[in-house]
């Protein structure tokens, strides 16, 4: 009878537990009535073994022996997958861009809130990696990275840190297109002379770039003491070589990585007229190769010079464009995702930093509009995972154990995650969720304050 | 059931509008009367339902243009698309203008229909914006058709709209003194403000009636609209989104004994159902959101199996959503997922929403005489992953499945 008696301390502690107590086990063996690897065959009554953090195999369950010491999730019922990869997000931070235009020195790291509800509903809703950049409120925003959504401190959840910049030619609040394109290129141009003047102030002996990073207390050890030669595809400052990179301003040194093409660009994309701009900037200073474009479905009209400049996009809006005639005043749809994919441009999907609007909710509505399956539901695993280049997004041996367990299929309206594992650690079980609860039937959890707000504003006409 | 009836009359009719008759055969016709069909037809002559049952229908209408999808339904029926006018669709000199209809202030030339209509909506409830506590009378109409009321209209009285909570408050503000009162400092500026004006009004036509009071003008025609609401003809469309202002609505329903009360973006329904059920009253939950929603009410996924357990009147609505998730033809799939079956969610968007506003005799599911009010899929209804790609409104095909 004593374990039956409620545990008041405990219940208090629930919600962090689900989320943060989580332990990756050495081996971890998922079971399944069926598995969708979505890298070739589907598996019926499959397992998967993880071990150390990696999957180390997968198949039929009679083809794999399950080791004595691993721990045992899922069964019959379960539809295995994928955890489903957010292509790119501004949610589950503090405020999303500094208020200065130009700011490649930022790191999202600074913002990152890892006890928001995004993180949660992550989880949820079966997402296991997330690339979080900045807004698109900027010319040049800061730096960004790709994480998992579980874990209690930033360096916990980071996967890769550093990773990614925000461009954006979609204007900054307050900005007319025109002068946005000028600040991007100006951006560049200051970049440019910068480091002439650096290179001309070595070469006059005055060493002032030095002396002000000592000052500064800047880095000059390491390989940051070396002085190399510009990389770049575009341009190049002839004699940087004799500058020693931990001399070179930090408010610059990151743009010095654009265009060096060290550093992946999300370039956003508001409107067609703005995929130009994005493109030319990024060929002028030869970084194209690197360029994400995130685009908003307004933008299928310059899908012809996307295909052709070979760029993958994040489909980051609606997948439907409405365009409404000025004469007639009838309204007319473009599914912007089919002609991504008509056209062979790599595309991912996002949930639009809504819970509602998932990836798994948004590949089904693709579906409805007309996409293959196996598209739609590469759109939001596989494909967003090329693009990041993280081993994620297929179930086969050697990629990362980040698999969600749910009720059925997964484009199915009434199909629920029950279970989440990330890197071999079983980090979500809906069974344990007290605010899905809430969700669902609004059963407050007990010893807790907090609720949900909606997180996201309805469109105005 | 009349499943399988085919008009034999109709048949010479047809062969006068070749162009108007139609057969679609279906995997699956979901009639909203009764069970689905599996591997069905609905024939369609001269706008009306003219043959629906197993089989392909071949024969059933004269010169017939055929179609075959997976699914049909009836044509989906909003009765919160919150397609007005804006301010200009409530007369805002008065707290209730009673005898006024939206109708009059319908901008049948909106994008907007046809914005409802693509995605399966044939008919809509519209009403007055909730700036005043009883914002006049809201007209049942089609979404498509010939841009004039009368070719659209379904009924005139379909409800009488009135709100409780913050919406019929907001933006007015106190007179202190000073200036004589305008339309920036009317009244009510409080819950209970608003309350008291719902009820005075009521107060005020009961005695008229138990007195005999003899009205004329304005006064009579409002008293006119208030006895047939007294009397069970027309129904309270009343919003009320927290529990606070469902408690309200539900006991001013009682308290004047208002047959028909209709609680419109009730999110907050689950809090209280039994509630619901004493007072009688029918619900129209708004689209689905996850927690939080208007008024801070909190929406609970399983409002509508939950309603639908206890035997509430139930429709879903989709507020005219620009985006395509908020559409009504993916909020039954919501509710699914809260645990509405099927077949509740398929009638909460057709025949119940239907007999709600009393156009259940033209519209709302699929029977032999009723409107050709179709919705085609391309897979199950109401999941995210089939969508609607034909629409059949009074017996013309609006949106073609096979492209334009």
């Amino acid at each position: 009878m004593k374990l039956l008696r409620p545990m008041k301390p405990l219940l208090a502690g629930a919600a962090l537990a689900l989320f943060a107590g989580a332990v990756a086990a050495d081996k971890l063996v998922i079971q399944a009535g069926k598995i969708l690897t979505l890298a070739g065959e589907e598996i019926e009554n499959g397992v998967i073994l993880i071990e150390n953090g990696r999957i180390a195999a997968i198949g039929a369950a009679n083809s794999i022996e399950t080791p004595w010491d691993a721990t045992v999730i899922g069964g019959p019922e379960h539809v295995a997958m994928p955890g489903f990869v957010e292509a790119h997000s501004n949610s589950g931070m503090d405020r999303t861009n500094e208020n200065i235009d130009v700011a490649p020195f930022l790191d999202i790291r600074d913002s990152v809130d890892p006890v928001a509800y995004y993180f949660e509903d992550c989880l949820r809703w079966g997402i296991t990696t997330v690339n979080l950049q900045q807004g698109w409120n900027c010319v040049v925003g800061g730096q960004g990275m790709i994480v998992r959504p579980h874990g209690m401190t930033v360096e916990a959840m980071m996967m890769r840190p550093t990773y990614g910049l925000k461009l954006s030619a979609r204007p900054k609040s307050g900005k007319s297109r025109a002068t946005q394109a000028q600040a991007l290129r100006t951006a560049f141009g200051d970049l440019r002379r910068y480091l002439e003047d650096l290179v001309q102030s070595e070469k006059d002996e005055r060493g002032f770039a030095k002396r002000e990073a000592l000052f500064q207390g800047r880095d000059l050890e390491g390989e940051k003491s070396e002085g190399k030669a510009m990389t770049g595809k575009a341009w190049t400052v002839a004699g940087l070589e004799l500058i020693p990179r931990g001399a070179i301003d930090e408010k610059q040194a990151p743009l010095l990585d654009v265009v060096e093409g060290n550093q992946t660009i999300y370039f956003e994309c508001d409107r067609a007229m703005d995929v130009d701009t994005a493109l030319s900037i990024a060929r002028d200073n030869g970084f194209l190769e690197k360029t994400v474009l995130v685009v908003d479905a307004d933008c299928w009209e310059a899908f012809d010079a996307i295909a052709a400049a070979g760029v993958p996009v994040v489909l980051d809006g609606e997948l439907v464009h409405m365009h409404r005639d000025p004469l007639s005043g009838e309204e007319t749809e473009k599914f912007a995702a089919g002609i991504l994919a008509e056209k062979g441009i790599p595309f991912a999907l996002t949930s639009r930093n809504s819970s509602t609007q998932s990836l798994w909710f948004q590949a089904a509505k693709a579906v409805g509009f007309g996409l293959d399956r196996e598209d739609a539901l590469a759109a939001v695993t596989s494909s967003p995972a090329a693009i990041l280049g993280v081993d994620v997004g297929t179930l086969e041996t050697g990629k990362l154990g980040n698999i969600v367990l749910m009720t059925g299929d997964p484009l199915k309206v009434t199909s629920l995650v029950d279970h989440v594992v990330i890197e071999g650690a079983h980090v979500y079980d809906r069974s344990k969720d007290v605010r899905n609860k809430q969700l669902l039937d609004g059963t407050q959890p007990s010893g807790t304050q907090a609720e949900p707000t909606p997180t996201v504003a309805k469109d105005e006409e | 059931m009349k499943l399988g009836t085919i008009l034999f009359g109709l048949a010479t009719l047809a062969g006068t509008a070749a162009a108007q008759s139609l057969v679609v055969a279906a995997e699956h016709v979901y009639t909203a009367a009764g069970d689905a069909i599996e591997g069905g037809f609905v024939a369609i002559a001269d706008g009306k339902i003219v043959g629906v049952g197993p089989g392909v229908g071949s024969g059933s209408v004269t010169g017939d243009e055929r179609l075959e999808v997976h699914s049909i339904t009836p044509g989906l029926i909003d009765l919160s698309p919150r397609i007005d006018t804006g301010a200009y669709s409530v007369e805002q000199t008065d707290e209730t203008p009673i005898d006024l209809s939206v109708g009059d202030a319908l901008d049948l030339f909106s994008y907007r229909w046809g914005r409802e209509l693509r995605s399966g909506v044939t008919s809509v409830l519209a009403s007055p914006a909730d700036l005043a506590v009883i914002g006049g009378l809201s007209c049942v109409l089609k979404t498509g058709g010939a841009p004039l009321l009368e070719a659209r209209l379904l009924n005139k009285f379909g409800a009488l709209r009135a709100s409780m909570g913050s919406s019929p408050s907001s933006g007015n503000r106190p007179a202190r003194g000073g200036r004589p009162i305008n339309f920036y400092t009317r009244r009510p500026t409080t819950r209970m403000g608003v309350e008291w004006q719902f009820r005075q009004t009521f107060y005020d036509a009961l005695a008229a009636k138990k007195n005999g009071t003899r009205l004329e003008g304005i006064a009579a025609k409002r008293q006119g609209v208030l006895d047939r609401v007294l009397a069970g003809d027309l129904p309270v469309l009343c919003q009320a989104w927290p529990t606070q202002d469902i408690r309200t609505a539900c006991y001013l329903k009682e308290e004047f004994g208002i047959e028909k009360m209709i609680l419109d973006g009730a999110a907050e329904a689950w809090r209280e159902p039994e509630l619901l059920v004493r007072s009688g009253c029918g619900v129209v939950l708004p689209p689905y959101v996850a927690g939080r929603t208007e008024e801070g009410a909190f929406y609970a996924l399983d409002t509508a199996a939950k309603l639908h357990e206890l035997g509430v009147p139930l429709a879903l609505s989709g507020h005219g959503g620009r985006d395509h998730l908020d559409r009504l033809m993916h909020q039954p799939g919501w509710a699914m997922r809260g645990g509405l079956p099927f077949d509740a969610a398929l009638r909460a968007v057709t025949i119940t929403p239907a007999r709600m506003v009393g156009v259940d005799s033209r519209v709302g599911s699929l029977e032999v005489g009723k409107d050709a009010d179709l919705v085609l899929w391309s897979g199950p209804p109401f999941e995210p992953s089939s969508h609607v790609i034909g629409v059949v409104l009074n017996g013309e095909l609006v949106v073609d499945p096979r492209g334009n």
